[in-house]
């Protein structure tokens, strides 16, 4: 083959990619027109069901159907999913089907035999059927529709089964835009318009979301599916304290006596069921082998209910937890992670997150009880952690979500500063601005959150404790008299990203798909489009609101105290 | 037969094209599909048989060289086609990838056309200039 035949070739091979692009793209991009719906779906919603449907030509047109069910149900919500864009769709291969469909924003509009059906968010977000269809675990990815789940969905309502409908029927991807007639349009955070009175709102509402979960043992409803509203299984010591950490937190922000109340039972039940003995000293955890993070995150929700002076009795128990907690520190700074209880020995396992849990609730314990071996184990454990524990090549342009040792160097700056720890913070936070999506850089409503890209519905969770970290860097910054430019991009960041988390928490969100709308009020999703309601999510938005008050006005008791008036229920 | 130093590079870019394709498929990709797998294990194989034969100067390695060559070609195109047709659907449905996504298509794209593409496209010519008296 001569060389001038091979350039001929791959010449037209470029060209017919580039036609191929563009026309692939053409076609399946949908042509949104949101001032002219092509039909109105109308859904009467009660209790989290959907009681009837009827197709409209506009929002406000009558339905006798719509009317019936109106009557019969005085309670439910009457919402209108209005089709505002319609674009085809590949069926197959499953997958292609799975990802064609954007989380929260498209359905399927289905036509067999002259008779079209319409799948929309509402019916799919109910289901919590977003995110949950192509799974990548080695990565832990998960995105797309759950195909089988829609389609049974789709085939009940025809009368088919499923296999049927995807061999006969036209199906089509949907865009939809929900309103719910009579409801005031909902005012929207932004970072600039975000205020404090926001923000403490806000904090009571998650304290209040979780206080309602707590029982009287002191246990959380550890995993919620919001739109049910059954309690899932599962539960996990470190979250159970860092939950009671955040409870502690608002309850000595809010006076209020139903938190304070449900933190010392969270503390309790954490006291006189998890806390044990490893051997010389007391450690948090019920098997044979004993995690670290459990002990770590105790301690700190401890000495808080000690600071806050909910129950001075707690600064107690501290000594003997750090002294495990020392225990389990190498001599160049790192923890060992686990401890063997039937050989009475450490384990060294490195797990994520531990170190520098471990770390922050040794300087906690130091700043309440001034032992000077935690000042010293925290030290050691912060210049591990931010030296020799994240030094490899390509160390300055990579970094982890790990979020505990940014708050540990912040908490220790007064009393023990490390330069290089701060640094390490804000060269963190300077890396994760580059990953933060900026508004219209993915479908959803995603400005402030960090993602693995356009086609997976950001996770809120990472918000939180990033911003528990930011706004940790960003106090000690101040304090060390940082760069101001530094400071301003820090402080936008944090503000972007806790004005995406004031949008996403259920005050109330979408209470028509709920079961019991007032059980979940104050939550925080996991994503947009992920309803299962962990202690951990709303602990993390929490925590991150609480630093917002504390660097932003220095908030005193009263501030937020006023706050519970206003959000106090549902 | 082509020059001494010739078959001496062109050996060892087969070479580095076997360990690329190997690496990226079987340790890079995060799960396993069999047309994936199977055509890199044959394009492998291929250019591993390739680069030995052209080390060892044996005589049959400009034909197997050719068929190396004109595989990594097909599939470097192919796999280059497949990106580019897969970012435009995905961009039709989700809207621009943004700059991250850009990126990353771009460095995906960047890194499959030396292997794939340009060198398999230069040691065709070079073959058959080696062919021609």
């Amino acid at each position: 083959m001569s060389l001038r035949v091979i350039l001929r070739v791959l010449a037209a091979w470029a060209l017919v990619t580039v036609v191929m692009c563009v026309v692939i793209r053409r076609v399946f991009a949908l042509d949104v027109d949101e001032a002219h719906p092509r039909a109105v779906v109308a859904s009467m919603w009660s209790g989290g069901s959907l009681v009837t449907r009827a197709v409209i030509a506009h929002a406000g047109d009558r339905d006798a159907a719509l009317d019936a069910a109106l009557a019969s149900h005085p309670a439910g919500t009457l919402v209108y999913e209005s089709v505002v864009g319609e674009g085809p769709v590949l069926v197959q291969p499953e997958a292609a089907l799975s990802a064609s469909l954007v989380a929260g924003r498209d359905g399927l509009a289905v036509t067999l035999g002259g008779r079209t059906e319409y799948l929309t968010p509402d019916d799919l977000l109910s289901r919590q059927a977003y995110d949950d269809g192509v799974r990548v675990p080695s990565i832990g990815l998960v995105t797309g529709v759950d195909v089988p789940l829609a389609l049974a969905v789709l085939a009940d309502r025809f009368g088919t089964t499923a296999s049927d409908l995807v061999e006969r029927a036209r199906l089509r991807r949907a865009r939809f835009l929900r309103s719910v007639p009579g409801d005031p349009p909902a005012r929207t955070v932004t970072p600039d318009s975000m205020t404090d009175d926001d923000v403490r709102g806000a904090a009571v509402a998650a304290a209040q979301f979780l206080v309602r979960g707590v029982d009287p043992e002191g246990r959380f409803r550890y995993l919620v599916d919001a739109p049910t509203n059954r309690t899932l299984p599962g539960y996990d010591w470190p979250r159970h304290a860092g939950a009671t950490y955040f409870l502690a937190q608002m309850a000595a922000l809010s006076h209020d006596p139903e938190i304070a109340w449900a933190a010392l039972r969270a503390a309790s039940w954490l006291r006189d069921n998890a806390s044990g003995a490893c051997g010389p000293h007391r450690c948090i955890g019920t098997g044979t082998r004993v995690d670290l993070g459990s002990t770590a995150l105790a301690v700190i929700a401890f000495v808080e209910l000690a600071r806050t002076d909910l129950d001075r009795g707690y600064a107690l128990l501290v000594p003997g937890l750090t002294a495990f907690l020392r225990a389990q520190q190498r001599p160049d700074g790192e923890f060992m992670h686990e401890y063997d209880r039937n050989r009475s020995a450490p384990i060294d396992v490195q797990l994520l997150y531990y170190s520098g849990e471990a770390t922050l609730a040794l300087s906690r314990a130091h700043a309440l009880l001034g032992d000077p071996r935690d000042l010293d184990a925290a030290t050691r454990g912060l210049a591990h952690l931010t030296g020799p524990a994240w030094s490899f090549f390509g160390s300055r342009y990579y970094f982890g979500e790990e979020h505990w040792t940014c708050q540990a160097m912040d908490d220790l700056w007064d009393r023990a500063p490390d330069a290089g720890a701060l640094d390490f913070c804000l060269r963190w936070q300077a890396y994760g601005r580059r990953l933060q999506y900026g508004p219209g850089e993915t479908p959803f409503d995603a400005d402030g959150a960090y993602g693995l890209g356009p086609f997976v519905s950001p996770r809120l969770t990472p918000v939180g404790s990033r911003c528990e970290a930011g706004l940790a860097t960003l106090d000690a910054a101040r304090r060390a008299g940082g760069d101001p430019a530094e400071l301003t991009l820090l402080d936008r960041q944090m503000r972007r990203s806790l004005a995406l988390l004031l949008r996403q928490q259920f005050r109330p969100g979408p209470r028509h798909l709920f079961a019991d709308p007032e059980a979940v009020y104050g939550a925080m999703p996991g994503s947009e489009v992920d309803w299962q309601l962990r202690i951990d999510f709303v602990q993390h938005a929490g925590s991150a609101l609480v630093r917002w008050l504390a660097l932003s006005v220095g908030v005193g008791n009263t501030a937020v105290t006023n706050s519970v008036d206003k959000t106090s229920k549902p | 037969m082509p020059s001494r130093r010739a078959s001496l590079v062109f050996g060892v870019a087969n070479l580095l094209t076997a360990a690329v394709v190997a690496l990226g498929v079987f340790a890079g990709l995060p799960s396993r599909w069999a047309p994936v797998d199977f055509a890199a294990l044959a394009l492998t194989a291929l250019e591993l048989a390739s680069a030995a034969g052209l080390l060892s100067r044996a005589p049959w390695a400009a034909r197997v060289s050719r068929v190396a060559c004109a595989s990594a070609l097909a599939l470097g195109l192919l796999a280059v086609t497949l990106l580019a047709v897969t970012a435009s659907w995905l961009s039709g449905i989700y809207g621009p990838v943004g700059r991250g996504g850009a990126i990353v298509l771009a460095l995906v794209a960047a890194l499959a056309l030396p292997y794939l593409v340009v060198l398999p496209v230069v040691q065709l010519v070079w073959l058959r200039a080696g062919k021609t008296p």
